[in-house]
């Protein structure tokens, strides 16, 4: 390898470099432990306050030969300097973990969990911060933290966490640390929910009208254990009541009436892309309430008729993702 | 899902140092600071600004008070508008009571008010932080009148509370834990205090200090005692009754006799009938060669404002750094006149050091072709003074046989020695020769000189101290000024002599000083008294704390620093030098300061936690790493599974350790029983190598 690196080599060398001092792209694939090449520091603005003050005093302490005003200045110097100790000491260490990304509709917050392991020693006012969102806590010793990032979602689709900050200044505020760590995990977020869709398109093959004079509620057809994301409606509460378990009551048919077809090419052609998608996931949750199964079909993307909450948001996912490519 | 998490979100927190409105606990903290900050100085200010000050601090503490006790109740606030009128009234008032504004002295005392006017409208976290950089300030402006030891001592308390207002400001207040508790916050800011003291250390020796100040030091209207060039009637008696000091001596060798102890200061050549004034200037002068030893030793100077520097008659050298060679250009502080003065090159406005040499002679060469004509003059009063001393010449035609005459008469009419002369009319040296009799060594010294210039015997005024107390508790001399003096010198076969008629009339003044000169029952300064026992012995022994104080932390100045470089064999020192030490000092210091810092924390983290921190890190090496998931007990359970021939010591640590960890402990006893426990089942356990091959 020559001495001299390319031009080639070059970019390659800044593009890492970047990357090492920003964390520009998601390259954190496991927990992090914040170690002093990801740790920076600098005052903040209380801190510049302290130190123009110090050098105020230092001035006025030289030009009166004051020993004792340069002493005490200098005194101050020495807590700022262990006050940088502490606050790195405060982050150096902290085992940061991304736990789960959650899922919301556009317009709302999707919740990034993430875990702060501090080791055998207690880490105050830690925060973090990603994409405009806060969260601060204190991770006792030996145990962890949770903190959620509620990350607003305007639009539909993936929504990456990005790089994370990491930041405390404690003991004193006069210092900053922070840290960058850049996950690469992302939350959903699926179309916002049309208000005041029109009622669920009617079911193929005549079972709607068998459904009508029934309800939802009719027909148990047993329980069974509970799973996570079933609608609290369908809980056997009396079975909880009674200490039994928990269990979800499942109906005859697999609903409360027959499948439905969900498709993209039966909605009014008027309707624009982004009003169609959140019409559709009015009649997804609409078809969720009322236990009944359902099928989405759109262009490129065809799902079968099912129910449950992985369905649910499959077909939910399909929307936040569609693009109009799709069509083509 | 939304509503879970809204319940399950965590504080929201803003920012770290954004401002948040202040709390109580935050409030009295920036209270105790403003409190510790303003004492010190409190002292050193007319008493209504001192009580002012506390007063508007108190105020805000008692309307916290109030606050708490009726918490409901709208806060009691006071407008800002009154705030910014009492500030204006306050200089109004600084203004009236010390005759100016923009000094040194009336500006800390607005500084003082100032703060307490900025706690009462403080409001964030961000006017808190500010209040404690005025703080800060405030810390430092009381050594603007005293550097002594006790002033160092008063500011720390200050300094540690400093660290704790800027904890508990940055605290963001949460609903369940409002505050960290005080004593934590203390001892942790106590702890950077003293962490960071190397640093503070480093800084002071190495940082550079000023050789002269950058902007004039104002005028500061500020009286200091001391010798000024003008002697009138009263003058240094009035001086004399001040215990304070004048200057400290170490001496090299052994110390001069009392009566060889004339630290000679301002020359006073003119005489107006009444007062008198040094010649307008004085030329330079030259250091006489003398084939005497000489005497070396070093004298801490305290600020008096003038250029004079004192030596023992007859200075050898010129007045230089300490510890620097002699002769080495630059080193010298001062320069002699011809009059065999010491001249600083600036007012000497702050605590100085020089070393000197002097010979012990009571005469040095003189010029009669310049030094004949300014110093026969008189003016036309004291008329019997002067018709005495033409009778006096007349049977005594040699010079040394006059001056023997009139220092014989001094000594054998009644004139009496006192502190307290009567006040002379319009010829104060024919009142207090032929009326009176009774004087100073001022009215000696003046009669002396009148009386020789009247006889043609070129003669003047030298005002200086005599004597010096040698403190045996740190073997050095302290002057006072009590010790003040004025003596005379003549010019006598082309050299000037020395000549002190106070010895002629109270030999005991040059002696034993001042104590033992004026009889018992007058009033002698306390410390210049000979008999006063123990409580003298005390001031003694802390005058020579103090002294070592002076000598080794106020008095570090520019040349101090010069010379330490100069020990480390680096002068002139050169700035990659300075960077060098000072970056391997910082590195040392840094790595010092964390490591121990991590030492202490697992010393004082709890014991079962790190010993099952260690636990769990030689399994993970023997191949069974813990599972995030897992409690104690599950993974003890694993693990003598996985072994178990170890099964009862596993069983004993998860127990043990859950029991420490999770448990409701009564007694110390039983935790410690339960380490114990913990500790010796894990002595059982081999190291993870072993383990990782045994089953």
């Amino acid at each position: 390898m020559s001495a001299i690196p390319t031009p080639a080599r070059w970019s390659e060398l800044l593009a890492r470099l970047r990357q090492r001092t920003f964390r520009t792209s998601p390259g954190d694939r496991d927990a992090v432990v914040l170690r002093h090449s990801r740790i920076y520091i600098l005052p903040t603005k209380r801190g510049w306050t302290m130190i123009a003050t110090l050098l105020t005093m230092l001035l006025a302490s030289l030009n009166y030969a004051l020993a004792l005003g340069v002493g005490v200045t200098f005194l101050l110097t020495g807590l700022l300097a262990a006050a940088l100790l502490h606050t790195f000491r405060n982050l150096a260490g902290i085992e940061v973990t991304p736990l789960a990304a959650g899922e919301t509709f556009a317009g709302g917050h999707v919740a990034f969990t993430l875990a702060l392991h501090g080791g055998a020693a207690t880490r105050t006012q830690v925060t973090l911060a990603a994409a405009g969102a806060t969260a601060t806590g204190d991770v006792p010793a030996g145990a962890a933290l949770t903190l959620t990032l509620d990350v607003a979602a305007p639009l539909r689709g993936n929504v990456a966490l990005g790089r994370v900050t990491l930041l405390s200044d404690f003991p004193l505020g006069l210092w900053r640390g922070w840290a960058y760590v850049h996950f690469p995990i992302h939350g959903i977020a699926y179309p916002a929910v049309e208000i005041g869709a029109p009622p669920l398109p009617r079911s193929y093959g005549g079972a709607d009208a068998l459904a009508a004079g029934r309800g939802d509620d009719n027909d148990l057809a047993g329980l069974r254990e509970f799973q996570r994301g079933d609608p609290p409606q369908r809980i056997a509460w009396k079975a909880v009541a009674r200490g039994a378990g928990w269990y979800t009551k499942e109906f005859e048919g697999a609903g409360g009436g027959g499948p439905i077809a969900l498709a993209w090419n039966e909605l009014p052609p008027s309707l624009a892309t982004e009003a169609r998608l959140s019409r559709l996931a009015a009649w997804i949750l609409a078809a969720e309430r009322a236990a009944r199964p359902f099928a989405l079909t759109l262009p490129g993307i065809a799902l079968p008729a099912r129910q449950g909450r992985d369905h649910r948001r499959q077909a939910l996912t399909a929307l936040a993702l569609y693009s109009d490519e799709y069509r083509r | 899902m939304s509503a879970a998490r809204a319940s399950g979100r965590p504080r929201k927190a803003a920012k770290p140092t954004r401002a948040h409105a202040i709390t109580a606990p935050q409030i009295r903290w920036l209270g105790a600071l403003l409190i510790a900050a303003q004492l010190p100085q409190a002292v050193h200010l007319p008493i209504w600004v001192a009580l002012i000050g506390f007063t508007l601090v108190l105020v805000r503490l008692a309307l916290l008070e109030r606050n708490r006790v009726r918490p409901h109740a709208k806060p009691a606030r006071i407008p800002s508008w009154a705030l910014v009128v009492f500030a204006i009234a306050a200089a109004g008032a600084l203004k009236v009571s010390f005759g100016y504004l923009l000094g040194r002295e009336p500006s800390v005392a607005f500084l003082y008010i100032l703060v307490g006017i900025k706690f009462l409208e403080t409001r964030t976290t961000r006017d808190g932080a500010l209040l404690c950089c005025l703080a800060c300030f405030l810390l430092m402006t009381p050594f603007l009148y005293s550097q002594s030891l006790f002033a160092a001592v008063a500011a720390l308390p200050a300094l540690l509370i400093v660290g704790a207002t800027l904890d508990s400001l940055n605290r963001i207040p949460t609903d369940s834990a409002m505050h960290a508790p005080w004593r934590e916050t203390v001892q942790r800011s106590g702890i950077m205090l003293l962490q960071g003291i190397p640093i503070a250390v480093l800084l002071f020796l190495l940082f550079p200090r000023l050789a002269s100040p950058l902007w004039g030091l104002p005028a500061d209207y500020r009286a200091t005692t001391g010798l000024s060039d003008r002697m009138s009637p009263g003058q240094i008696s009035d001086l004399s009754l001040s215990d304070t000091v004048a200057f400290r001596v170490d001496f090299e060798g052994p110390v001069p006799a009392p009566s060889q102890r004339y630290w000679r200061g301002p020359v006073l050549t003119r005489f107006d009938g009444r007062s008198w004034t040094a010649a307008r200037a004085e030329s330079q002068g030259e250091l006489a060669r003398y084939d005497a030893p000489s005497i070396a030793y070093t004298v801490a100077l305290e600020p008096h404002d003038k250029p004079w520097l004192f030596a023992l008659d007859v200075p050898a050298a010129l007045p230089r750094v300490p510890r620097s060679p002699i002769g080495e250009p630059g080193s010298e502080i001062g320069t002699l006149t011809r009059d065999q003065r010491l001249l600083a090159r600036t007012p000497v406005a702050q605590p100085l050091r020089y070393a000197q040499i002097s010979v012990l002679r009571d005469r040095y060469p003189g010029r009669p072709d310049l030094d004949v004509s300014p110093n026969t003059q008189l003016p036309r009063s004291n008329n019997r003074t002067l018709a005495f001393a033409r009778g006096l010449r007349s049977t005594h035609p040699s010079d040394r046989a006059y001056i023997s005459a009139v220092l014989r008469w001094f000594n054998t009419e009644s004139f009496v020695y006192t502190l307290t002369p009567p006040l002379a009319g319009r010829d104060p040296v024919d009142f207090f020769l032929f009326e009176e009799r009774r004087g100073f060594c001022e009215h000696y010294a003046s009669a002396f000189v009148v009386l020789l210039r009247a006889a043609g015997i070129p003669a003047r005024i030298v005002t200086g101290y005599q004597g010096g107390e040698i403190n045996p508790r740190g073997e050095y001399m302290i002057v006072r000024h009590s010790d003040a003096h004025a003596w005379a010198e003549a010019l006598l076969d082309g050299e000037w002599q020395r000549f002190d008629p106070t010895a002629a009339v109270a030999p005991s003044r040059i002696e034993m000083g001042l104590g033992g000169a004026l009889p018992t029952g007058a009033p002698v300064p306390f410390l210049a008294r000979l008999d006063i026992g123990w409580l003298k012995n005390v001031r003694l022994v802390w005058d020579a704390v103090n002294h070592d104080w002076r000598r080794n932390v106020i008095g570090y100045n520019h040349d101090r620093q010069r010379s330490l470089w100069r020990d480390l064999d680096i002068d002139p020192p050169k700035l990659p030098w300075i960077v060098a030490v000072v970056a391997a000092f910082i590195t040392l210091w840094g790595t010092g300061v964390l490591g121990f810092m991590m030492w202490t924390r697992n010393r004082r983290n709890d014991r079962a936690l790190v010993l099952w921190n260690l636990l769990t890190r030689r399994l993970a090496h023997a191949g069974l790493p813990r599972h995030c998931h897992e409690g104690p007990m599950a993974f003890a359970r694993r693990a003598a599974q996985r072994w178990p021939r170890f099964g009862i010591a596993f069983a004993a640590i998860g127990e043990a350790f859950s029991a420490l960890r999770y448990g409701a402990m009564a007694t110390a006893r039983e935790r410690d029983a339960l380490v114990a426990t913990l500790e010796r089942a894990i002595e059982v356990l081999p190291p993870a190598g072993a383990l990782r091959t045994t089953t």
